[in-house]
């Protein structure tokens, strides 16, 4: 894994997206992690909204468009859920951040080095809402880490499917 | 400072957001006095504007695809369906008739079990009004186990309302937004409903867990739970009716926090997973709809014509009880009445002699010639009686008297 010098990070490309993209692939992502539970059934181990946050944060290489974006992805997950706003929110608030920090220093093109960031961020995500629901706010949570596992290894897979994707959208200077 | 801010700004915008957050929850979330943190069922004004814009926005795609999910499989359905579409309308429509009538009669019966239980004094909550409504969309994970529905306040819709379907309970209505509800099922692992063991009569609550099973806690161990028995409803929770199905017991398992409590696990009698239309309990007062009073106005009807046949049935018994003798005369003395007359009514006594006896006159003394007796193993042809099932019986000769007082 090439961690790279202060002077070679200014030579990565910031990729840029035309504005409806930045509206529209959120708002898909938030209406189909709504809508395909009922689909799967239990098998819902994924989490799109946060599979869209790293990728957009990867790609922006902007700690605070990562933070704002995961912010608003998790507190819109936390309204159509009965929690508490603001527990996805701060998960994927910090996902965001470390993403964009991560995409700023790492060569975000190949596809292992997605792979592996998607399952580390997504169980560091898991264990963010954990620490927020039990610790911070004293609340009752059942609780699985081969669920979480499962759910790490769920977005690292649509991940490799959804950045090829997601990249042919980019606008090429 | 300036310069720190612009070193830092990356930093500053996460603390800062984070910060906003958590404060955000400082005011949902509420300590309880055994210093758990806990959630009110009613979100404050600011919460609930959040909700509503959530929904508001994810809604009405969600609904699209839904729609469009339910217009294929239902148009491929449909077209499956067309074979064979006119015979089964028309068993459908006697089904529907006959269905009428019987739902008319049970709602007089169910009328009469209401009034009854009113003299009683029991406080019994019934279904009477409920709403039809499609499910589409999810709380997106399992740590919510929540569910959309499309009908809201402008369709009556209030918290806490029961939700079921035709198999049993699915939850209760959590937030309600103008055309759309949000609906906490029974298993997510904050619901809660009283529920009661059918056979054994043991009395729980109803939650789920993590994996979204449903089971009935803090049970005090019993031999009598078995695999199979069914989970009514209990009624105390003032949310679901008395007596809905909830599921059957599938396992038991030892509680892992309490020693000597069991845990219940249940499978469900309605599909969680796979929801697509659902019953809202908007009132559980007794309210008919117009066609269900016609049947009842049919079915009182029916009731009084029925009663005044009997009436005429018996004035007719009466008019013929005069024209017979009686066994009471008003004009004898009570020691003297017929009624208690024990005398023989027919003093027949043994019968007159003949005055010229052949072999059917009633003597001992003849003797039964050989081989006419029931089951004397005679192969001789016997004379066959026929007598047509409209003709008179002729009258039987008394042979002896049977009437011994």
């Amino acid at each position: 894994m090439a961690l790279l010098g202060a002077e070679f990070r200014r030579d990565f490309e910031i990729r840029r997206y035309p504005v409806i993209v930045y509206a529209l692939i959120p708002l898909i992502s938030l209406v189909l992690q709504a809508w395909l539970p009922r689909v799967t059934g239990p098998y819902d181990w994924f989490d799109l909204p946060l599979v869209v946050t790293v990728y957009f944060a990867l790609g922006r290489r902007s700690p605070i468009q990562g933070t704002v974006m995961g912010a608003a992805m998790g507190l819109f997950e936390d309204a159509l859920s009965h929690r508490p706003i603001g527990i996805n929110g701060i998960a994927k608030t910090v996902v965001g951040f470390l993403a964009a920090s991560a995409g700023i220093r790492l060569e975000v093109d190949n596809q292992a080095i997605r792979l592996l960031l998607n399952f580390v961020l997504s169980l560091l995500s898991s264990a963010v809402y954990l620490f927020v629901t039990r610790f911070l706010l004293g609340m009752s949570l059942e609780w699985s880490w081969i669920t979480e596992l499962l759910r790490a290894l769920g977005n690292s897979a649509i991940a490799v499917v959804l950045f090829p994707l997601l990249d042919r959208l980019q606008v090429k200077d | 400072m300036e310069s720190f801010f612009t070193r830092y700004r990356n930093l500053v915008v996460l603390l800062a957001i984070l910060v906003m957050q958590i404060a955000g929850l400082a005011m949902q979330v509420r300590r309880t006095s055994a210093g758990r943190g806990t959630l009110d069922s009613e979100d404050p004004g600011s919460v609930r504007l959040i909700r509503l814009w959530a929904n508001a926005i994810i809604s009405p795609p969600e609904r699209l695809i839904h729609g469009t999910k339910l217009g294929v499989v239902g148009g491929w359905s449909d077209y499956i369906d067309l074979i064979h579409v006119r015979q089964q309308n028309q068993d459908l429509e006697k089904t529907i008739g006959r269905l009428r009538m019987e739902q008319a009669a049970l709602l007089e019966d169910a009328r009469q079990g209401q009034r009854l239980q009113a003299l009683l004094g029991f406080q019994q909550n019934y279904i009477y009004s409920t709403l039809a409504a499609q499910a589409y969309g999810s709380g997106g994970s399992d740590r919510s186990r929540v569910f959309y529905i499309d009908k809201g306040s402008h369709d009556g819709l209030k918290p806490d309302m029961a939700v079921i379907t035709g198999d049993g309970i699915v939850g209760k209505v959590r937030d309600v937004f103008g055309r759309s509800s949000q609906v906490l099922a029974v298993n997510d692992t904050t619901s809660g409903a009283g529920v009661i063991l059918e056979t054994t009569r043991i009395r729980g609550i109803l939650k789920g867990d993590l994996s979204g099973q449903l089971e009935v806690v803090g049970i005090v161990s019993d031999q009598r739970i078995h695999p199979g028995e069914n989970v009514l409803t209990a009624g105390g929770d003032l949310i679901f009716p008395r007596g809905l199905p909830v599921g059957v017991v599938e396992k038991v398992v030892p509680d892992p926090d309490r020693d000597g409590l069991v845990d219940v696990i249940l499978k469900p009698a309605a599909h969680l997973d796979r929801l697509d239309e659902v019953l809202v309990i908007t009132s559980t007062q007794p309210r008919f709809s117009p066609q269900e009073q016609q049947d009842i106005n049919a079915s009182e009807t029916m009731k009084g014509s029925e009663s005044s046949a009997v009436n005429d049935q018996m004035k007719a018994s009466a008019i013929m009880a005069e024209k017979l003798p009686g066994l009471i005369d008003p004009n004898l003395p009570s020691d003297q009445q017929p009624l208690h007359d024990n005398s023989n009514p027919n003093p027949a006594g043994r019968p007159p002699q003949p005055l010229h006896p052949d072999e059917f006159s009633p003597s001992d003394a003849t003797p039964i010639p050989a081989g006419t007796g029931p089951g004397d193993g005679s192969d001789a042809p016997k004379p066959k009686a026929k007598i047509p099932a409209t003709q008179p019986a002729a009258k039987p000769t008394p042979l002896t008297p049977q009437r011994d007082q």
